[in-house]
């Protein structure tokens, strides 16, 4: 089983009465950008903790290249190459931005836990390197000159950058992005779009939920359209817009895409 | 606070390298007990200040390399120096198994138990349990320091003792900082499902943490056994604790915010000694005026340590 597919099937996820994901099936294939979209509340975050490891669902499969990661941890998840942002950013914010994207390459250091209190010469040179890669991921975001700055004081674009940098950082399989463009204003926008283009080119497969209709269109090639937790709608972005029951879905729910 | 930002390591060093000599003897007392006691609350920095656990029984840990040492030595004839990899050891031991099961607890539960440990462990050493800790009254009479059979009696070699582990804990601390072990601890401290989510066994490192802050603990231990020969139960009482626990509130998590810390609670009262049995007023007036003015500490972590080649102008630095 070799190749990079995250297949979910029958995911249920509960809080108390609500089932938050009601059987949900889907399958994200080896370098799609995948989206995954509907109204507030319709359950998206939820499918991301499930596959994330976040929360365990209380049913169903999440299969990823062919092995069951339900009920894993997060970091065990990671560390098969799974990797997410969230909706409200979650930096170390008063650590700086290189710090920040170094936490990315914790899993890929090959320091042991006593490198903490001896270093050796081969644990200056991991350090080393993963400092370069630390670089390389700051060129790509162009957050060069961020470098040294607290995540905490910077604006919120560049911080959502630097979200992504810092998953990128442990050169991921799966890069899964909750709401990349929330808070962006149409520049910041575009550079996103880009760059999310330019990930998928170097073999990375995305995930992501949008709220952002038009960003959705022309990012994803493949779509889940989720309402109350269940799926509506699945297809190519051509598809999905001349579909009734997502056209239904978003009526009346165009009030609410902040957050 | 100008001055303390310019705070230097080497200039500190040389300072107490040359300071014995321009003391009297009971200066050098104090001297040498602010050499233990930063440890100590370097220690507690690794837990406290740097991982964010809000762990309140460091005596426990501090008493454990002490009885160590004084048991080895005054029941088994151990010399002092041999007792040193003991007295690291067992608490650094012990911490990791006490982690184990409370790591997870949230903050207020995780002081509790932590008391908890230390309440315990005062009463076990006060009920001379198995008959080696002496009791109430502790065990006294421990030989001096020697190296290569000479008897280092004097307290200015029981100073260079002192500062030596100083120096030992100053260099662990910075290698613990510029390694992924030590960003870890920021990071859960930080945001642990972020931490979490990027890859890091947050449970790992927290223990991890318990068992360094725990291991320099028992070795400023040995050194208090020996300044004074002894080691009784009240020394490492909870409320030394809550003396450390604060200390590293108060000055900052950082090495000039606790030398701070330690100065202002135990060589302050000696500077005026008739306020002595004033100390904790005094500290604690200082602990409601820093939380009020200095959230964050007097002297706060300070983050950026980054390689230079990653700093690329741009006038943002941190
Ligand atoms: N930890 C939780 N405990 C209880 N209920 C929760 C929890 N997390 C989410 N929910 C509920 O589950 C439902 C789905 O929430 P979720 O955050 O997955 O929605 P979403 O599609 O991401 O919405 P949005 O577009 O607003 O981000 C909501 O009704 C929410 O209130
Ligand atoms: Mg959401």
């Amino acid at each position: 089983m070799a190749r990079n597919e995250l297949i979910l099937t029958d995911v249920t996820k509960r809080f108390g009465g609500l089932t938050a994901v009601d059987a949900l099936s889907l399958k994200v294939e080896s370098g799609q950008i995948y989206g995954i979209i509907g109204p507030n509340g319709a359950g998206k975050t939820t499918v991301f903790n499930c596959i994330t490891g976040i929360y365990k669902s209380e049913e169903g499969s999440v299969n990823w290249r062919g092995e069951e990661i339900r009920g894993m941890t997060p970091y065990q998840i990671v560390d098969r190459g799974i990797v997410r942002t969230f909706q409200t950013i979650r930096l170390f914010s008063q650590m700086s931005v290189a710090e920040n994207i170094m936490s990315g390459r914790h899993i890929k250091s090959r320091q042991s836990w006593w490198h903490g209190i001896i270093h050796t010469p081969g644990s200056r040179r991991d350090e080393l390197e993963n400092w370069k890669k630390v670089e390389e991921q700051l060129d790509f975001f162009r957050l060069g000159e961020y470098a040294a700055s607290p995540t905490g004081s910077l604006p919120y674009g560049i911080q959502r950058r630097v979200e992504m940098a810092r998953a990128m950082a442990v050169d991921p399989t799966l890069l899964i992005l909750d709401e990349p463009a929330a808070g962006l204003n149409d520049k910041e926008t575009l550079v996103l779009l880009e760059t999310i283009f330019k990930i998928r080119d170097k073999g990375v497969t995305v995930l992501l939920i949008e709220h952002d209709m038009d960003m959705v269109m022309e990012v994803t090639d493949y779509l889940t359209v989720i309402n109350f937790g269940k799926q509506i709608a699945e297809g190519t972005p051509e598809q999905i817009q001349k579909d009734s029951a997502v056209i239904e879905a978003y009526l009346g729910s165009e009030d609410d895409d902040d957050e | 606070m100008e001055k303390l930002k310019r705070f230097s390591l080497p200039g500190f060093i040389l300072v107490m390298a040359v300071l014995p000599h321009l003391l009297d003897s009971s200066w050098q007392e104090v001297a040498i007990t602010f050499l233990v006691f930063s440890v100590v609350a370097l220690s507690q920095d690794i837990i406290l200040g740097k991982s964010g656990m809000f762990h309140m029984g460091q005596g426990l840990f501090f008493g454990m390399g002490a009885y160590a040492t004084a048991i080895l030595n005054n029941e088994f004839g151990w010399p002092i120096l041999a007792t040193i990899p003991v007295a690291i050891l067992v608490p650094a031991l012990i911490g990791i198994l006490l982690a184990g099961p409370i790591v997870h607890l949230r903050g207020d539960y995780l002081l509790v138990v932590t008391i908890g440990f230390n309440i315990v462990f005062v009463q076990v050493l006060q009920n001379n349990l198995g008959g080696v800790t002496g009791g109430p009254n502790g065990i006294f009479g421990l030989d001096s320091l020697s190296l290569l059979g000479v008897e280092l009696m004097s307290q200015l070699s029981v100073y260079y003792f002192a500062f030596a582990v100083l120096l030992l804990t100053f260099w662990v601390m910075r290698n613990l900082e510029g390694s992924k072990a030590g960003r870890a601890l920021h990071y859960l401290r930080e945001d642990q499902l972020a931490a979490e989510s990027i890859g890091i066994n947050t449970r790992v490192y927290k223990i991890f943490a318990f068992g360094l802050g725990a291991g320099l603990a028992g070795l400023a231990g040995t050194v208090f056994a020996v300044q004074y020969s002894a080691v009784s139960p009240e020394a490492f009482d909870f409320i030394q604790s809550v003396l450390f626990f604060s200390i590293v509130i108060v000055g900052g998590s950082s090495i000039p915010g606790v030398l701070l810390g330690v100065f202002v609670m135990f060589v302050v009262p000696e500077i005026f000694r008739e306020f002595a049995t004033w100390r904790y007023f005094i500290f604690g007036l200082a602990m409601i005026a820093a939380m009020i003015l200095r959230p964050r500490g007097i002297v706060p972590a300070t983050f950026g340590k980054i390689p230079k080649f990653l700093i690329k102008g741009g006038g943002h630095g941190a």
